[in-house]
């Protein structure tokens, strides 16, 4: 190349030494960048949109996810359901089971650097359990009497009647500790929490970086932590195979089986207490006659049900809410209505449905639930029981409570830490979803006995009769209970999944480059 | 001078030197129509003798035959709940044929029992008619498909009315057409003074004319009514499992893709091969009839 003029060339040998520099500026910009992202790292997490950010009203997991990081709880349930200390680091119970104090961590600071007090845990707590909020958690918190700070960091629970699972209520998704008398609560998003939030684009992500002034020693491990939202597992499953996420949860069985072949992707498989509730309403036809319920127990083939929805993963069911999770409290020794087809048809033509049965399962799309349906279907067809399914989208099915008025349905229940509430919200006479109409004064007593007795021994004695009246005569069917199943990218560490994916500890989580 | 049906019917194919025989004929020289009537034929004869083909119930399930991949014992593989994918491949076709034959049947002779006294008596009768029809028309057809199922509730007799109420008043306007077209001509007017009733001349005088057109019309409606029945079902809002509807067998069969890809494959291309085999038929019957070309 000829050049024109040493003016030119000058130029020209000066713009190859601006791009080279520029390119090594660039490049050792990026090592530094990239050096300091790995020194503590950046997860990200692959959830679907949240709705709600004020912790009163969240439901979903990504939202229990977005709160749990933010905010603290006075005490917390660890992956073995036991409840461990987090604001509160001990607490005490008088003999009388009725006055628990709880004493908070020093040095605990909101993300605005105002110090956590035991007037901030009485505020949150009476802004929960204000009967004229309409908050869901004012009928879980109508036992407590008062709540009192008797010390800057000393908080007093009274309560009206003993209640064994106290501690459990005060670790409900919703109990998280606000700053009093916050009043955009879904906006400023003051927690004490281990990550502080950076930004938050609806429908897309929100962005979360690691609270320095953690009460915790050393935690959170991560620099950042990353909340990517997602509609489709097929997309997260790509994510995650790239590189782009390092988490995803709840995803189906057949992606989970898919990602157990590839190398570089953990799968995990966590047992849970989600199940779905096959219920006939027991206060009108054909459910109000037992027989009807008893014939329809003994039609099902419980093992073909795990084998084909849910491919044999998870616990078989009791017909009980109540599972193998709670391990001091499931009783697995109770014989449950065997397969007899003949048995089931005998007890129709005694309930004078000897012509066949017809019926209409509501079922919501969620899940496996319309192949849970489908199979239902196919069993009962072969007792003369003909049902014919109604898919409806989750909307409609739970809109308007329409859900609890369905002769025949099926619906889905979340895992919790502790087996009283099912009892509560939907089996007693008064429950407040009781969906199946059940009604039963012996049930309802020993329901009572297990969610105010102290003792040990009542309270499994108690169980194991809830557990017996419901095989016997409850119109519920429980198959089974659901496995939660998520992968992570190799280079996660420490990351333990829940079975209620939102409450899982991101603070011990670290990444390394691999 | 009384002429039937039939012989007004027979007058215009043999204008068009257009008699049954020859008219098949003439179907069948073409390849991509000839291809198109075998396989809506054979979709027929699969939909007839579906029962004594398939070679199990649509919804029998075995457990231990679970996810399989096709085999000779079972063609086309197994669904994740042990159903036989050949079976109901088979079995769905009486049914997505018999919905939308059926749907389409019934928009054709709404359509042109509309089309004809709208076009015919005209005026003020057909302003609003027509008016009516477009704005039904201005509606996409899965919106319009929603909201009816969203009203009446997911059901096949809702699919039928779906069917209805959206190809009704495209007929319509195909038939008014051929209505506008022939109704100023000496033997309308020649009826009309030998004192015939408008049915009477609608139906005996102007729907012969309106027939190769209709017939076009009807293998055009045929196919997008199987493609609006199968996305109905697809999209979870049409006909209810576990019927074998391809719609719903897809529907079912994504979630699990990556290990049943057999049994999101047959429904969809059954779809697929019916849907192509109906529009080439649709093509050779305008050749045929000469519709468009003018």
């Amino acid at each position: 190349m000829e050049y024109r003029n040493k003016s030119q060339r000058k130029w020209f040998v000066s713009l190859i030494y601006q791009i080279l520099l520029i390119s090594v500026i660039g490049v050792t910009t990026g090592c530094t960048s990239n050096d300091q992202t790995s020194s503590r790292g950046v997860l990200r997490v692959a959830a679907e949109a949240i709705v709600q950010t004020d912790p009163a009203f969240i439901s979903s997991d990504s939202e229990v996810m977005v709160v749990n990081a933010v905010y603290d709880y006075l005490v917390d349930v660890d992956e073995s359901n036991q409840i461990q200390p987090r604001l509160a680091t001990r607490w005490e119970v008088e003999e009388n089971g009725l006055t628990h104090t709880f004493f908070l961590a020093e040095g605990v600071r909101f993300h605005d650097g105002t110090p956590l007090t035991a007037e901030d845990v009485v505020w949150s707590f009476d802004r929960l359990r204000n009967p004229d909020s309409g908050l869901p958690t004012a009928d879980l918190y109508s036992n407590i009497l008062k709540i009192e700070a008797t010390g800057t960091l000393e908080v007093t629970f009274t309560l009206r009647k003993t209640n064994p699972f106290f501690l459990y209520d005060l670790s409900d998704n919703h109990a998280l500790i606000l700053k009093a008398g916050t009043d955009e609560f879904g906006s400023t998003f003051n927690g004490t929490g281990p990550f502080k939030v950076k930004t938050y684009s609806p429908e897309d992500r929100i962005e979360l970086v690691a609270n320095d002034d953690y009460f915790l020693e050393d935690l959170p491990k991560l620099e950042a932590l990353e909340i990517i939202f997602f509609t489709d597992e097929a997309a997260e499953a790509n994510a995650l195979r790239t590189g782009q996420v390092d988490i995803i949860t709840q995803i189906s069985t057949a992606l989970f089986k898919n990602l157990q072949l590839e190398s570089s992707i953990i799968t995990l498989n966590v047992a849970t207490n989600a199940f779905p509730v096959v219920r006939i309403r027991a206060d009108q036809p054909p459910g109000d006659d037992p027989r009807v319920v008893q014939a329809i127990k003994h039609a099902i083939n419980r093992n073909e049900i795990l084998a084909l929805v849910q491919q044999g993963l998870g616990a078989m069911g009791h017909d009980t809410p109540i599972g193998p999770q709670y391990s001091d409290l499931y009783v697995d020794d109770l014989p449950l209505p065997e397969l007899d087809l003949e048995k089931a048809r005998q007890l129709l033509d005694l309930a004078a449905y000897a012509d066949g049965l017809d019926l209409t399962l509501r079922v919501p799309e969620a899940q496996n639930f319309p192949d849970l349906a489908v199979v239902l279907k196919e069993q009962l067809s072969k007792v003369g029981i003909n049902v014919e399914i109604s898919v409806e989208p989750e909307s409609v099915y739970y809109g308007e409570d329409g859900w609890l008025e369905a002769t025949f349905g099926i619906t889905g229940w979340g895992s919790r830490p502790y087996p009283q509430f099912y009892l509560d919200v939907m089996l007693t006479c008064d429950a407040k979803w009781n969906e199946s109409h059940f009604c039963d004064e012996e049930f309802d007593n020993w329901v009572s006995i297990a969610g105010s007795t102290l003792d040990e021994e009542e309270r499994v004695q108690a169980y194991r009769e809830i557990q017996r009246i419901l095989i016997e005569r409850g119109p519920i069917i429980v198959p089974f209970f659901f496995p939660q199943f998520g992968a992570v990218h190799e280079r996660v560490e420490n990351f333990q999944m829940k079975a209620f994916v939102g409450r899982s500890d991101f603070r011990p989580v670290s990444i390394t480059e691999k | 001078m009384d002429t039937s049906l039939s012989e007004r019917l027979d007058a215009v194919l043999r204008e068009a030197d257009l008699h049954p025989p020859s008219a098949l004929r003439k179907l069948l020289g073409y390849p991509s129509s000839a291809i198109g009537a075998f396989i809506v034929t054979l979709f027929l004869l699969i939909a007839i003798l579906g029962t004594f083909l398939a070679p199990f119930e649509s919804n029998e399930q075995i457990a231990a035959d679970a996810l399989q991949a096709p085999s000779s014992v079972h063609p086309f593989g197994t669904d994740n709940l042990g159903r036989d994918v050949f079976s109901r491949v088979i079995l769905g076709a009486r049914d997505i044929l018999l919905l939308a034959g059926l749907g389409t049947l019934l928009s054709v002779i709404c359509g042109t029992t509309i089309g004809l006294f709208s076009g015919y008596v005209g005026k003020w009768l057909d302003e609003i008619v027509m008016r009516i029809f477009d704005s039904l028309l201005s509606i996409p057809a899965l919106l319009l498909a929603l909201l009816v199922l969203g009203t009446f509730g997911p059901s096949r007799n809702g699919v039928l009315l779906v069917l209805l109420v959206i190809y009704t008043p495209i007929v319509a306007r195909v038939v008014r057409s051929v209505v506008l077209d022939v109704k100023g001509k000496a033997f309308v007017d020649a009826a009309r003074m030998r004192g015939e009733t408008i049915p009477w001349i609608l139906f005996r005088e102007i729907l012969p004319n309106a027939i190769p057109t209709l017939v076009v019309e009807a293998a055009m409606r045929f196919s997008y009514s199987i493609f609006l029945v199968s996305s109905l079902g697809f999209l979870g809002v049409g006909v209810q499992p576990p019927s074998p509807d391809w719609g719903v067998m897809v529907k079912e069969a994504r979630i699990y893709a990556t290990q049943t890809p057999w049994a999101l494959f047959y429904p969809a291309s059954a779809i697929a091969v019916v849907v192509i085999g109906v529009n080439l038929l649709a093509d050779g019957l305008k050749r045929v009839f000469r519709i468009g070309d003018h």
